[in-house]
């Protein structure tokens, strides 16, 4: 109807609308800084036309919907490289606990023990039946197997400290999950009245991205809005309504591997199928690199140690005493150290290489030492082609060079993530100044639409005058 | 492009980051004065680098095995010498004392002197350094010669030779067995002792004539000892010079293995600092050009 209702009625829902958009801007305003957050936009579309003898008219302006700023892929993407930034920062954070293990660069490490190690029994040679060389000897052998075991432990601390971040990940993904669970309620029930949850969405989209830093998931959305997770080959962490659990449990070596509870709360090891996030960067440090490394360091020390018992063994001591092993047999790098028996004893290192009547009858004898100090600079590790030295050095080299590439990894990681954060945020990020002039634009709508309603009223009035 | 305050905030954040990270980088180069302080700063490097100072270390090593060695060889050299002038007047007394017109308490107080003489020989032969037995083999421990009440002397060490490593795999020899010096009758040489012995049973002999022909028959094996002795000092020469060979070469090597290490190892101040410069006008133009766009929005130009 033309009439004067009509230009009130129409007065009246602009008024609404406008304060309508307001209140949307002002939500935007009030989540600039939330994370997740996708900025809203309110939907205004022109009444329904009304038909009159001079053709249909507008009816004014009515809200359609409140409408959320999203890319949906760009979410799927942010995600995946959300992954494998987070595995790429748990793999270079563990690398370098290890790296500073071995750091050598101020000089104080195994590489320096080891020198003095064999520049001791040099010393010796100068002085076979030398009782401060002999004491120095010992004292230089005990720092040695101290700083192997010392690494050594290290290293296994690393592991253990990975491992209780690996059951804070498990236990925040279970969080994380429940929380998922919640969301899914939330959604699925107020789309079923056939609006869009904006904010629940949000809420959810950040608790999957949230999810994906820490392990690999795939996820989907079903018709009723719920969002099933599943993670390592296809065990379902969340379907709908409904989550299922990860645990750890210990494993042969003592090491916690992932499981997932089943209905009925049996584990099932996931452990080998986690490709990414920060679970599948802690595993790799510890199953692979800390594991290599201790490797490594335990085939230097054992067979550091039965080149120099075995040399040992076969010489004489000052006391005559021979067959004696220089270090203890021990089953890892960890049990390194000097055979009791010499320790207490020094006339028992044996620095001769013979005897003319009876064993110990030659202290100036310096053939055995000789034999054992040359050790030193004799090919016997990685299949006769590296010295004790050149193979500490390439693990030093080793730890240095993971570090650098996962570091580069991890820049080129975060540089990507950034990247589509920003992308994100061009599209659904919230801009003060677009909002500013948003309040400004509904506000002189808003006003209009009041000058509106006041001159229907002024009409209205003269109308009345008129009787 | 749609720009956000977001996207302007957290862009800044991410290359203050960066900046602040290179700049204590730089820092820490500066500071350190070198240019690997972590093994990922260089990982080849670090291990040349380690190579490099085990090579210093055992360079050291060497070094003060050779500097001991030449200080025993010194005093071998310094015993034999005076062994040798011992040996040289017990010669010039049989020389003098040889013709059977001497008395025979001449003779009788000569005999003395020689006695005197063979101990201090024997002195010299059993002359410990650093508490060990010069010249006893390898059975350091035990004095090398001794004699019975008639001047009879015998060997109690072994052939062991004294072993000094001077480089990789090399070990140069000193001789220590003290038959090649003074008893070297297995390879046709004089037993010093036996012919001091002589001397003295010659000088205290009653029969002038027979004891004469005795003292004048040592007069030249004597001659023979002192060369035997001077031959085996001749020997240590080589050794020596060997060994202060190889001492120049690791000390002329030292040097070069410092630089290359260095070279490795070291900041480039000067570059560090042109760097450190840079890094600090970057870091502050971007907090500068940051704090003028993060501020403004457009409720500042309304009214």
């Amino acid at each position: 109807m033309m009439d004067i209702f009509g230009v009130l009625n129409m007065g009246s829902k602009a008024l609404m609308v406008q304060q309508k958009g307001i209140y949307v801007t002002g939500n935007n305003i009030a989540n600039v800084n939330t994370p997740g957050y996708s900025r809203q936009r309110l939907n205004m579309a022109s009444d329904v036309p009304i038909n009159t003898g001079i053709g249909p008219v507008g009816s004014g302006v009515t809200a359609n919907e409140i409408e959320r700023v999203y890319q949906r892929f760009l979410g799927v993407q942010i995600n995946n490289e959300t992954q494998s930034l987070g595995q790429w920062q748990a793999h270079k954070d563990s690398l370098e606990r290890v790296e500073s293990i071995f750091n050598e660069s101020g000089g104080y490490g195994l590489n320096q023990v080891m020198s003095e190690f064999w520049n001791a029994w040099q010393d010796l040679t100068n002085n076979p039946s030398g009782s401060v060389e002999r004491t120095v000897l010992v004292a230089k052998s005990e720092m040695l197997a101290a700083t192997f075991s010392q690494n050594y432990e290290d290293l296994q601390q690393i592991q253990r400290d990975i491992d209780a971040n690996i059951e804070g990940a498990v236990e925040e993904i279970n969080r994380l999950s429940e929380n998922m669970v919640d969301l899914n309620q939330k959604i699925i029930q107020m789309e079923a009245g056939g609006h869009t949850a904006n904010d629940y969405r949000d809420q959810r989209d950040l608790v999957l991205k949230e999810l994906s830093e820490l392990i690999d998931i795939d996820s989907f959305e079903d018709a009723t809005g719920g969002v099933t997770v599943s993670v390592g080959s296809g065990q379902v962490l969340v379907e709908g309504t409904h989550s299922y659990n990860l645990s750890t449990q210990a494993n042969a070596s003592g090491l916690q591997d992932v499981t997932w509870l089943d209905s009925s709360n049996n584990p099932v090891i996931i452990t080998g199928n986690i490709s990414k996030g920060k679970l599948k960067g802690w595993l790799d440090a510890r199953d692979v690199d800390i594991n290599n490394s201790l490797n490594k360091l335990d085939t230097l020390a054992q067979r550091l140690m039965i080149e120099v018992n075995t040399l040992h063994a076969s010489g004489y001591g000052l006391d005559g005493s021979t067959g004696n092993d220089f270090f203890t047999v021990a089953t890892t790098a960890a049990g390194f150290q000097v055979n009791p028996l010499i320790a207490n004893n020094t006339n028992r290192i044996a620095a001769a290489a013979g005897f003319n009547l009876v064993p110990g009858d030659k202290p100036g004898d310096n053939g055995n030492a000789i034999a054992i100090a040359s050790l030193q600079q004799a090919q016997t590790m990685n299949g006769n082609t590296a010295t004790f030295g050149t193979y500490y050095d390439s693990l030093v080299s080793d730890a240095g060079l993971a570090v650098q590439q996962a570091t580069s990894y991890y820049d080129h990681q975060s540089q990507m993530v950034l990247q589509l954060e920003n992308y994100r945020e061009s599209i659904s990020g919230v801009s003060i100044d677009e909002e500013t002039v948003n309040l400004i634009k509904y506000q002189n709508a808003y006003q209009a639409a009041a000058k509106l309603i006041s001159t229907a009223d002024e009409m209205m009035e003269t109308v009345l005058t008129m009787i | 492009m749609r720009v956000t305050q977001n996207i302007t905030t957290s862009n800044f954040i991410s290359y203050i980051n960066q900046h602040a990270e290179n700049l204590l980088k730089t820092q820490q180069q500066i500071a350190s004065q070198k240019r690997i302080n972590k093994s990922s700063d260089d990982p080849i490097g670090m291990g040349q680098v380690l190579g490099y100072r085990t090579n210093l270390a055992v360079t050291d090593q060497y070094q003060e095995n050779i500097g001991q060695g030449m200080t025993r060889i010194e005093f071998n050299e310094l015993t034999l010498d005076l062994a040798s002038d011992l040996v040289d007047t017990s010669r010039e007394l049989a020389a003098e004392y040889s013709g059977p017109t001497h008395s025979a308490a001449a003779r009788q107080s000569v005999a003395l002197q020689i006695k005197d003489l063979y101990d201090q020989v024997m002195q010299m032969a059993n002359s410990k350094f650093n508490g060990n037995y010069i010249f006893s083999g390898h059975a350091t421990n035990t004095a090398p010669f001794s004699h019975d009440a008639d001047f009879n002397a015998t060997y109690n060490g072994d052939d062991g030779k004294f072993q000094i490593m001077v480089s990789d795999g090399v070990e140069v020899n000193i001789v220590a067995d003290g038959r090649k010096i003074f008893q070297n009758v297995a390879n046709g040489g004089v037993n010093i002792f036996d012919e001091l012995k002589n001397l003295i049973d010659g000088l205290e002999n009653p029969d002038p004539v027979a004891g004469s022909a005795q003292i004048e028959a040592t007069a030249n094996v004597l001659q023979a000892g002192r060369d035997q002795i001077n031959s085996r000092r001749s020997e240590y020469a080589p050794v020596l010079y060997r060994l202060q060979a190889t001492d120049e070469y690791l000390t002329n090597l030292r040097p070069k293995v410092e630089e290359a290490m260095a070279t490795l190892e070291q900041a480039d101040i000067t570059k560090a600092v042109v760097e450190l410069q840079n890094l600090e006008l970057a870091y502050e133009t971007t907090i500068a050009t940051a704090a003028r766009i993060i501020q403004p929005s457009l409720l500042d130009f309304l009214r």
